[in-house]
């Protein structure tokens, strides 16, 4: 343990000491009486799922907070090593469970640019992807604002959102079959193609969304008491966040228009017309007006998306790759149609071996390393993956934004008040299934 | 395993494994970013680059990694601002084998290694110029050391102890190297390839299914 | 725990049973514990859509020690095992645990070295609701058919403060329905 003060820091601690694991038990002798060590988590209704911050607290000040995580550590990324690709997509979808659209794409994107097929996904797929990964963006924005609502006090915010985020799940559940962590988008294309009536449920949405969306910003926006808990409160400049790696809202709400959706665009994303909300605060107000703005900047891109949605396959041409199984709604249930269970029981053994080869082992995917991004509602969701030719994945490194985000709490609270930092937190949005993976 | 008279089908070599399907393509490297790779080989003499997929990986020895950083930082041509991601990949030595199916005759190989090492990747991302880059370097298996790249990025903080946890890299002047997803007495680094899955057996109604990295297929 | 343990053993207090089992299955209130996905889910079921209010569950408490019943929502983490226990153990009795999705019943589909594989290795565990994530109605089924077994409840059969498992089970006359000899399970072992 030793006992530093360091001139770059703003708020200028009395004493700093800087511990590390297994020294915390000889803290409480050598930390003055006028500090006091509380410790927030991860048990707590007001931090973002299972956050632990240690908080050293001078009365109701925080003069340091470290972050302990890894409550929630899965090991996904093990995990998939022992799958074949496709499979990746059901363990991954799972991180980020509140933008789970947003893992499957992130990580169906890179396995096909490592198979070489980045051109070969057809067009309505594309389209496709883009409409439910913003629609995902709107419902997970909405989360947000539900959560932080109600860890400031303002309940109904919680109520309201929910509300609002049940009529998007409804949609995804009459897409994909399930209201979160679907397995929709495959690498090569989407599982299945949307239903008939796809378009005029989704326009119903997008017409009520609006109203809704004003609806908060009544409430929020303009409210003293809003103002005085947000305004101020989490102030990260811009050269702090590219220091500590900061993308996606935060980033944003400092001034920078970075969104990978223009910059380094997936799915023909930047053939939409949709701006990049910014904000100058650099604050937890800051941050809500941006995410505000992009909800409604969503909406213009699902609209645009209905209006150009082709004809055509959901699933690339290629049969090596392309999932096998032509699904059709019948008297049972979803499942394989009638014509090709008889085309592959009874018609054409090599289509009944490619079928079984293609679903218990899956495609080989060719050696090599690749990283790809997508702008995922917290940040820039990057996925690392190495294949070594096989059908299994030879390590999935993901870089989830939240985590990279959890590293900004000693910086983002140093000196607020102990109920700021629930706000500053709030702000944050992370999720930590996304931090522990 | 090899022995399995099933599986009679020969080795395939790194090459053919790297070989893409029918009908996909291999992107090539943009010439800004051609234009990028000329400029830092420039200034560093002796870079191993790979161009795959379109995007651009310089090679350099560990002790070299720092000022690589640091002018990718700091050269206005450059200018990575944002370290978005340090990753690691565990290569490990001797006799390096995967087997695909019992059932069909998809790839098996058996690559012999002789000293393992750990990968280490680190993209960065210019916000200016709009390219990203990734520099990647080896670390021996046994007792993996490299400099902390904290004082460049502060984002190197939570991505460093994690290299940590999993990988058991030492990194040089870290300021906090202690686990961070791991519970802090947890033996053993989790995503190394000698490293079990740790699953349970699953057991119903009299039969046993071992878990998934112990299954044959 | 309370009242069983001012009432003499042994005695027939049919109608007191009854009486306070309905009042305890009528206004349980869950303690947070979202761990993962399934918080979502259970938040959305206690949001305006699917409302849990009318099932009496009216707040959610974020002190253990003034809840009733602990949702485990989630996959349970190595890290966090001893947390749940911790929490179960202030909760005041009579307490109930629902495990809420497969994570926390099985460990789900993630089978390795993280995730404590069902949250029952941790705490004793009174209804079960699978599904990744249960749909809020499956949840709302379960926590109905958790109503139903806490009003069928005798006072006998509650744990006592301080009694162990076995004492627990050799009271009650529990059946071991998975034989264990010498430390092999009895049922019949093949591999796939």
């Amino acid at each position: 343990m030793s006992d530093t003060t360091d001139s770059r820091k703003t708020l200028e601690p009395r004493h700093e000491y800087t511990v590390v694991s297994g020294e915390w038990q000889d803290l409480p002798e050598a930390v003055p009486d006028d500090l006091m060590v509380i410790n927030m988590g991860p048990q707590h209704p007001s931090t973002h799922g299972v956050l632990r911050m240690v908080l050293t607290l001078d009365g109701e000040t925080v003069v340091d907070n470290e972050p302990v995580i890894g409550y929630l550590h899965t090991g996904i990324e093990k995990n998939a090593e022992f799958r074949p690709w496709v499979h990746g997509v059901t363990f991954v979808t799972r991180m980020d469970y509140l933008a789970p659209l947003f893992n499957e794409l992130g990580y169906c994107l890179a396995v096909e640019r490592l198979l070489g097929i980045d051109d070969e996904v057809p067009e309505r797929a594309q389209v496709i992807r883009v409409a439910m990964t913003e629609l995902n963006r709107i419902s997970s924005h909405l989360v947000w604002l539900a959560t932080s609502g109600m860890e400031l006090g303002a309940v109904s915010a919680m109520i309201y959102g929910f509300r609002e985020r049940e009529s998007i799940l409804d949609l995804f559940e009459f897409v994909t079959g399930l209201r979160m962590n679907h397995a929709y988008i495959r690498p090569g294309g989407v599982s299945q193609d949307v239903p008939e009536d796809f378009a005029d449920r989704v326009r119903l949405v997008l017409e009520e969304m609006p109203r809704r969306i004003d609806e908060f910003e009544d409430l929020l926006t303009d409210n003293p008491i809003w103002l005085e808990r947000n305004v101020g409160v989490g102030v990260l400049g811009r050269e702090e966040c590219l220091d500590l790696g900061v993308t996606g809202p935060l980033l944003r709400s400092t001034g920078v228009a970075h969104d990978l959706r223009k910059i380094d665009p997936y799915c023909g994303i930047d053939t939409y017309d949709f701006d990049v909300p910014t904000a100058d605060s650099c604050d937890s107000f800051g941050r809500y007006q941006v995410r505000m703005a992009e909800m409604r900047e969503s909406l213009k891109i699902v609209d645009q998306a209905l209006d150009r949605l082709p004809e055509g396959p959901v699933m690339v041409a290629n049969k090596k790759i392309a999932w096998p199984a032509q699904l059709g709604l019948g008297p049972d249930g979803l499942g394989n149609t009638e014509e090709y269970v008889s085309k592959i029981m009874g018609q054409s053994m090599e289509a009944l071996i490619h079928h079984f080869k293609l679903v218990t082992e899956g495609f080989v995917v060719p050696r090599g390393q690749v990283y790809a991004a997508v702008e995922s509602p917290r940040g820039e969701l990057g996925y690392h993956l190495t294949s070594d030719g096989t059908n299994k994945p030879y390590r999935v490194r993901v870089r989830d934004p939240s985590f990279i985000h959890i590293g900004t709490l000693p910086y983002l609270t140093r000196g607020l008040l102990v109920s700021d930092v629930i706000a500053a937190v709030a702000s944050l949005d992370p999720v930590m299934g996304g931090v522990d993976r | 395993m090899s022995d399995n008279p099933r599986m009679a089908h020969p080795d395939t070599t790194a090459e053919e494994r790297g070989k893409l399907i029918e009908g996909a393509i291999d992107v090539q490297l943009s010439p800004q970013l051609a234009e990028l790779r000329d400029h830092i080989v420039e200034a560093f003499g002796d870079l191993e680059v790979i161009g795959f997929r379109g995007e651009l990986t310089l090679v350099t020895p560990p002790e070299q990694v720092t000022d690589l950083l640091r002018f990718c930082r700091d050269d206005p041509d450059v200018a990575c601002e944002l370290l978005a991601d340090l990753s690691g990949v565990h290569w490990p030595g001797g006799v390096h084998q995967r087997i695909a199916q019992e059932t069909t005759g998809w790839p098996v190989y058996s690559d012999v290694v002789e000293q393992g090492r750990i990968e280490l990747d680190y993209i960065l991302y210019s916000l200016t110029h709009h390219h990203r880059l990734r520099v990647r370097t080896f670390l021996p298996d046994e007792e993996p050391r490299i400099a902390s790249v904290t004082p460049l990025y502060a984002s190197a903080n939570m991505m460093e102890r994690e290299a940590y946890d999993f990988f058991g890299v030492v990194f040089e002047d870290h300021p906090n190297l202690t686990r961070v997803l791991m519970p802090e007495d947890w033996e053993g680094y989790p995503h190394r390839k000698d490293y079990p899955l740790g699953g349970v057996d699953v057991q119903y109604k009299g039969a046993v299914v071992p878990p998934p990295d112990q299954r044959m297929y | 725990m309370g009242l069983e343990s001012k009432l003499p053993s042994g005695i027939l207090l049919t109608n007191v049973e009854k009486f306070v089992n309905w009042s305890r299955a009528g206004s349980l209130w869950p303690a947070t514990f979202g761990l993962a996905c399934c918080a979502i889910e259970m938040m959305s079921t206690g949001a305006a859509h699917y409302d849990l209010a009318r099932f009496g569950m009216e707040v959610f408490r974020a002190s253990p020690r003034q809840a009733d019943l602990m949702i485990v929502a989630g996959r349970v983490s190595q890290k966090m095992a001893p947390i749940v226990r911790n929490l179960y153990d202030q909760m005041a009795d009579p307490k109930w645990v629902l495990s809420m999705g497969v994570c926390a019943s099985s460990g789900g589909m993630f089978n390795n070295y993280a995730i404590v594989q069902g949250v029952d290795h941790v705490v004793p565990v009174d209804m079960y609701v699978p599904g990744c994530p249960p749909r809020p109605e499956m949840l709302m089924d379960g926590i109905v058919k958790l109503h139903e077994k806490i009003k069928a409840e005798q006072f006998v059969e509650r744990p006592r403060k301080g009694e162990s498992m076995e004492d627990y089970r050799r009271r009650t006359g529990w059946i071991d329905p998975d034989p264990v000899e010498g430390g092999v399970a009895v049922a019949q072992q093949r591999p796939v």
